[in-house]
C-alpha cells in the first residue's frame, strides 16, 4: 500500500498521521513532514501509526532525525502501532526513545 | 520462482518486496515470519543501493532468487556492488542511548540480521551474494 503522511498541529501539539508502508523509498516525505513540524516549536510530536502496515530502518533514522531536529524535551507518542513495528522499535531500543499507546489519551498527551 | 532482475534503485523495492512476499506465501510463512523476512530483505537490498553502488557511484543491477525445500525458504540477492559481507558489521554501539544522540545510520543491517533465522554471504567473481533462510512452519502431524 502506497506511503502517506499527514501533518496538523493544534495546539502546538504536532500530530503526523502515517498510513501505509515506510521504507528507504518513502521516507522522505516523513522526513519532510518532520521538518515542516519542528519550523512550529511543537511542545510534543504524536504519530499516528493506526494504518501504517511497515516500517523499516528509514522510518527508525526519522524519528532520530525527530529527536535531534526538536530537542530532547519534546516527548514523541506513537499511537497504535501493530505488533511487528513495536517489534523493530523494540529491537532496536527505540521503546525507551517513546511513548507508545494503543489509542490517542487526551489527558496523557495534551496535559502533560 | 524465477530470478526477478531488477535495477538497483529504491524503486525497485517495491517489485523486489512482492516477489518476497509471494515467496514466503507459497512457503507457508505465517504473517510475523512474512513481516520479518520481508524487512530482512528490504534491509539488504536498501543497503546494496543506497552504500553498495551508490556510494561507488556506478549503477547496477540487484537479482533476487527465491527456493524452497520441506524444510527453508530461502532468499538470494546478488548485486555487483564491492564488496561487503554484512555479517561482519559491529552492533550498533548506541542501541541504549536516547534518540538524540544516535547517530543516523547503523541500524539497517542490524534489523537484517535479527530477523531471519539465517544470513550467509559469499563474494565470487565480483558478486556479492546475501543468503537469507527462514525455516517453514513444521506441518501439523
Amino acid at each position: 500500500m502506497a506511503f502517506t503522511c499527514s501533518l496538523l498541529v493544534e495546539d502546538r501539539i504536532a500530530k503526523i498521521t502515517l498510513t501505509g508502508e515506510l521504507d528507504a523509498a518513502s521516507a522522505g516525505g516523513f522526513r519532510d513532514k518532520i521538518a515542516e513540524a519542528a519550523l512550529l516549536d511543537p511542545r510534543a510530536l504524536v504519530l499516528m501509526m493506526e494504518n501504517l502496515d511497515y516500517m523499516a530502518s528509514a522510518g527508525l533514522r526519522t524519528l532520530i532525525f525527530a529527536k535531534q531536529k526538536m530537542g530532547a524535551g519534546v516527548d514523541i507518542y506513537v499511537i497504535g502501532a501493530q505488533e511487528s513495528i513495536t517489534e523493530t522499535l523494540e529491537m532496536t531500543g527505540f521503546q525507551n526513545s517513546v511513548i507508545s499507546l494503543p489509542t490517542y489519551e487526551t489527558a496523557t498527551i495534551e496535559h502533560a | 520462482m524465477d530470478p526477478l532482475t531488477l535495477p538497483a534503485t529504491l524503486e525497485s523495492l517495491e517489485p523486489l518486496v512482492q516477489y518476497v512476499l509471494s515467496a514466503a506465501a507459497a512457503a507457508g510463512l505465517d504473517r510475523k515470519a512474512s513481516y520479518r523476512l520481508r524487512l530482512a530483505v528490504d534491509e539488504i537490498a536498501t543497503n546494496i543501493i543506497t552504500h553498495g553502488y551508490a556510494d561507488a557511484h556506478i549503477d547496477g543491477d540487484v537479482v533476487v532468487n527465491a527456493s524452497v525445500d520441506v524444510e527453508q525458504l530461502v532468499i538470494t540477492l546478488e548485486d555487483w556492488a564491492p564488496a561487503f559481507d554484512p555479517r561482519v558489521q559491529e552492533d550498533p554501539d548506541h542501541i541504549g542511548k536516547p534518540s538524540d544522540e544516535r547517530p543516523i545510520g547503523g541500524l539497517g543491517v542490524f534489523l537484517a540480521l535479527k530477523s531471519v533465522d539465517r544470513i550467509d554471504y559469499e563474494y565470487r567473481d565480483h558478486k556479492n551474494r546475501n543468503i537469507l533462510t527462514m525455516n517453514r512452519p513444521r506441518a501439523e502431524a
